[in-house]
């Protein structure tokens, strides 16, 4: 990706009168870390970088924007937001459009072609993190790492988000503006990486769940960062019907990361997000990527590949399958 | 809910339907002691007299406040008893019906398993009926007029009904003239009445009348709005022949260059028409028609030097430029009478219909019989050589019809008795024919059915019980293979001509009017009624009605009899003049909603629509209800979710509980 053609581009954006901010990434203060940031003015776009560090989804702060009371005769800020999509970004972008979550109009959306971000966790475990701001380059079809000076040459497999690795759209789906040239899917076979959790037995795989959602201490932070859980008032925290109690226990664990699964079956676009941001390591693309499966074996249908269709769970063919209903 | 609920609740013994396997005594006993409840009896028939005097003696006496009846399904008696608290001044949404029997006592064989159910039953309507809240339904104005969809005896009748009562009535009709398949009838049985004969008085009748409006070669393209007040959009297709001038004197059809090489539709591709065209010699609008496939000027552009029909029309009628109409107008009430398609015999290849010539079917031995047909009633057939006058003749019944190979498992209920009715016909016209009827049952269940069946038998026609495997060529012969079954013998029945007794089936663009007027399918894939017994003419959409063979296979007696009862249903909205609108419809958090439009797309009466609304300042969308049209299905509720839209009397908080009660927790 060439940082310069970005931030010319980006300045250009931005001067422009019905532009409120750009949502992009910047390096962060420390170690690997990469911080978003909102670019109001010209100047401020030198900060912008495109780096295997990028893994983070920006398509969340779309819809995490506030709307506050506003006074009397005051209109409402209806400037556009533009802002820097990856391929599976950019699928959260259409899935949003198709349930009609922001309007086509109100966004710019910068296409960012991308060649595969990392998982930090494998990278720190790799190669230590340390106080300086390192960076990460794409180097062919690996990774380098440059920090005091030194290219470390770093081999994709060992460090690549899993998300990646079973990327099958890292070109963006939607986009106003690309950034670069087109690259090639790493993979085109669809295979959602659950296969081996499949093929355990029923007590083997409550076995498994029963491990992870127990040790989910229920911080929320997976449907706080879901650019596809964007409901003002979600229901689970509802206290009339109280849907999920309060206490964090096995049961009451599971009974909310099933209704979050099923409330993003045929809506989740694999970007990993959640798995990404969960403090205690709970392996939630596997259980929305199993549900995504059901879909499309199912129904023949893939969330966020189309901003102009229509939403799965709204949709119907007199040809559905229909071997559940007892 | 001010009131600290005091419920009553009244366990039905329904004579034994109930009480034959649910011990009623002790599921009364037992809601004496569930929470809030302040009087539980039970009684023979709680639907009878005394048995609303009871609860109406409660309220009155002992100011209960919420009702609970535990007998059949609310589909029965719900209305019943909702006017019964109604009438001692509560809220008639204060009721609730728990089902004990049909979920209950008529699944159970055991006592004590019956019983058990039962008393869960009765614990989860208690757990409801304490959080249901007070609703009120509205009326609103009904437009007096009626649209009837289809031309055939079934919505001729039932608007000539509607427009005699005095009601505006919008026919529509796809084809150029309305009369629809019994038009294409020679005779009726078992009377033998001559089909024309009966029918063009009602079709003259149609034509005349002041009230009816008929809008033939036409269809229907936009159904909005609910019962009461429909919009219709019916789009109107150039027939490039202005109507007004028109005289139907047939000089065009004479001149046409086309004349006598189109496959007439009406005589069943047996006879020849011409490009300009009128159906048949009695069709209402008496109009000619241009057919756009067929016609050299409308499919090339060029017609010789000139159209024929041009210059034989004297009054100046012709009009290739004219454009297809959309006429709109508002109606109350609907009336389906789409009609039915006849079996396509070439779907049994092993009754050879698609390559012998004669290999008829039974609808093509109307025309064929029909004085008015292509052989002007001569019966002949082209045997693959010559043409010949049938001296042996065979019917096969139940082609399409009975047969799961094909997927139609229902009985056609015309077959048996036309294929009687045309062996009469043509044992009065060769009356040295030999005519075998093969056949699996005969159903001869009508009025005067059995009798005529009977004389036909006398008539020298035989019945033999198989059903043919196969008919093939042998010689000029046709041999149909078959084994009687009644004396277990193989037989090879050589002769001249084969009826094959094609069955009835919904017609192949019914999903057009399924998406139209939001209407579902039975099982045999025809129109599905609302009630099989009870509401046989009326669908799931309210204010649309079905009549005639579109719900069913049918014969006239019984689709003249549906087309009345539709239209006398239909006129129920327009002679009231008011729609009552049913309380128990979806209701929308607009705080919560995210207008995402979910509901939207899976409302099946389109209730929903998306409204801009002002919140704070800021603008955004949010889902409404249209109470006329929502029906309380619940369908958007399962895909909200933010679960901001919920059907009243069947909130998350209202059946929560009622389900947690089943599970006999929390």
């Amino acid at each position: 990706m060439d940082l310069e053609q970005l931030r010319k581009t980006a300045a250009e954006v931005v001067a422009k009168d019905d532009v409120k901010y750009l949502i992009g990434w910047k390096k962060g203060t420390y170690g690997y870390r990469v911080s978003p940031v909102f670019i109001e003015n010209e100047a401020d776009t030198e900060d912008l970088i495109f780096s295997p560090l990028c893994t983070a989804n920006l398509v969340t702060y779309l819809t995490l924007v506030e709307k506050p009371p506003l006074p009397r005769g005051q209109k409402p800020d209806t400037r556009k937001v533009a802002l820097m999509v990856k391929g599976c970004d950019s699928r959260a972008v259409a899935q949003i459009l198709v349930e009609k979550g922001i309007e086509r109009e109100q966004i710019i959306v910068i296409g960012c072609p991308c060649p595969g971000v990392i998982d930090v966790n494998l990278l720190v475990a790799k190669y230590p993190e340390v106080a300086e701001n390192t960076e990460l380059k794409w180097s062919g079809e690996d990774f380098v790492l440059i920090r005091g000076g030194e290219e470390i040459p770093v081999k994709r497999e060992e460090v690549l988000a899993e998300k990646c690795r079973l990327c099958r759209y890292p070109n963006p789906v939607v986009s106003d503006i690309m950034i670069g040239e087109p690259v090639k899917p790493w993979q085109t076979e669809e295979d959602t990486g659950v296969s081996e959790l499949e093929g355990k037995n029923v007590a083997e795989r409550w076995e498994y769940w029963e491990e992870q959602f127990a040790r989910c201490i229920r911080c929320y932070s997976c449907r706080n960062v879901c650019p596809l859980c964007y409901c003002e008032d979600c229901i689970l925290d509802r206290l009339n019907p109280t849907w999920i109690n309060r206490a964090v226990n096995f049961s009451e664990n599971t009974a909310f990361h099933i209704a979050r699964a099923f409330h993003l079956a045929g809506r989740c676009v694999e970007c990993g997000e959640c798995e990404r941001v969960c403090p205690v390591k709970i392996p939630l693309g596997r259980l929305n990527r199993k549900l995504a499966r059901e879909v499309r074996d199912n129904y023949g249908f893939e969330p966020g590949l189309d901003p102009d269709g229509k939403p799965f769970q709204a949709s119907y063919k007199p040809d559905d399958p229909e071997d559940f209903i007892l | 809910m001010t009131d600290k609920p005091r419920i009553g609740l009244y366990v039905c013994h329904c004579g034994i339907n109930i009480s034959a396997t649910v011990d009623v005594d002790a599921v009364a006993k037992y809601a004496q002691n569930l929470p809030n409840v302040h009087v539980a009896r039970t009684y023979s028939y709680m639907c009878s007299e005394p048995g609303q005097a009871l609860i109406k003696k409660d309220i009155r006496e002992q100011g209960l406040n919420r009702v609970i009846v535990a007998s059949c399904s609310p589909r029965m008696h719900e209305k019943t008893f909702r006017k019964a608290v109604q009438e001692e001044g509560l809220n008639p949404y204060f009721l609730e019906i728990a089902n004990i029997r049909e979920q209950c006592s008529w699944v159970h064989e055991d006592m004590t398993e019956g019983t058990a159910k039962a008393k869960k039953l009765v614990a989860s309507a208690v757990a409801k009926v304490r959080l249901l809240e007070p609703l009120e339904s509205t009326e609103v104005d009904a437009e007096p007029a009626a649209l009837i969809i289809g031309a055939g005896i079934a919505g001729i009748q039932a608007a000539l009904d509607i427009a005699d009562a005095g009601f505006k009535v919008y026919l529509v009709e796809k084809s150029p003239s309305i009369g629809g398949r019994m038009a294409q009838l020679d005779k009726t049985f078992p009377t033998l009445d001559c089909s024309a004969c009966i029918l063009t008085p009602k079709m003259v009748d149609c034509a005349s009348h002041p009230n009816i409006e008929l809008l033939t070669y036409a269809k229907v393209e936009e159904v909005d709005g609910f019962v009461g007040n429909f919009t219709i959009k019916v789009r109107k297709k150039a027939r490039y022949v202005d109507v007004d001038k028109c005289t139907g004197c047939g000089e065009c059809a004479k001149a046409c260059r086309l004349a006598n090489r189109i496959t007439s539709e009406f005589d069943e591709g047996m006879g020849k028409r011409s490009a300009i065209y009128m159906p048949f010699p009695q069709a209402v609008p008496a109009k000619y028609t241009i057919d756009p496939e067929n016609c050299l000027m409308l499919t090339r552009g060029k017609c010789g030097k000139g159209p024929k029909c041009e210059e034989a029309c004297q009054a100046g009628a012709i009009n290739f430029e004219q454009q297809d109409e959309i006429v709109e107008f508002k109606v109350g009430a609907i009336i389906v009478a789409t009609g039915f398609d006849t079996f396509d015999a070439s779907r049994k290849p092993e009754y050879g219909y698609s390559n012998y010539p004669n290999v008829i079917t039974g609808m093509e031995m109307e025309r064929l019989v029909s004085s008015s047909g292509p052989t002007g009633g001569d019966i002949k057939v082209f045997n693959g050589e010559e043409e010949i006058v049938p001296k042996e003749i065979a019917f096969i019944k139940c082609v399409g019809s009975r047969d799961a190979s094909v997927g139609n498992e229902y009985c056609s209920r015309v077959c048996c008795m036309y294929t009687a009715k045309q062996a009469h016909l043509l044992r009065e016209k060769i009356p040295d024919a030999k005519i075998r009827v093969y056949y699996i049952d005969v159903r001869a269940f009508g009025k005067g059915y059995e009798e005529f069946y009977d004389r036909v038998r006398r008539e020298n026609v035989r019945y033999i019980r198989g059903n043919p495997s196969e008919i093939f060529k042998r010689g000029k012969k046709l041999v149909v293979k078959v084994e009687d079954t009644l004396t277990a013998t193989p037989l090879e029945d050589e002769v001249d001509m084969v009826v094959l007794a094609v069955g009835l089936e919904p017609r192949a663009d019914m999903r057009e009017v399924m998406d139209l007027l939001r209407l579902s399918q039975s099982g045999d894939k025809f129109f599905m009624e609302a009630h099989p017994k009870l509401r046989p003419v009326d669908t799931a959409t309210d204010g649309v009605f079905l009549a005639g063979c579109c719900q069913g296979p049918k014969d006239i007696p019984d689709t003249v009899a549906q087309a009345k009862g539709a239209a006398a249903s239909a006129m129920v909205p327009l002679a009231s003049g008011k729609v009552t609108i049913n309380a128990q419809v979806a209701t929308v958090n607009e705080a919560t909603c995210r207008g995402c439009g979910y509901c939207v797309s899976v409302c099946p009466y389109s209730a929903i629509e998306l409204v801009t609304v002002n919140r704070f300042g800021h603008e955004l969308e949010v889902a409404r209800v249209n109470e006329a049209l929502c029906k309380g299905c619940g369908s958007c509720s399962s895909v909200c979710l933010s679960d901001s839209i919920q059907p009243k009397s069947f909130r998350d908080r209202q059946i929560l509980p009622q389900i947690a009660a089943l599970g006999g927790t929390r």
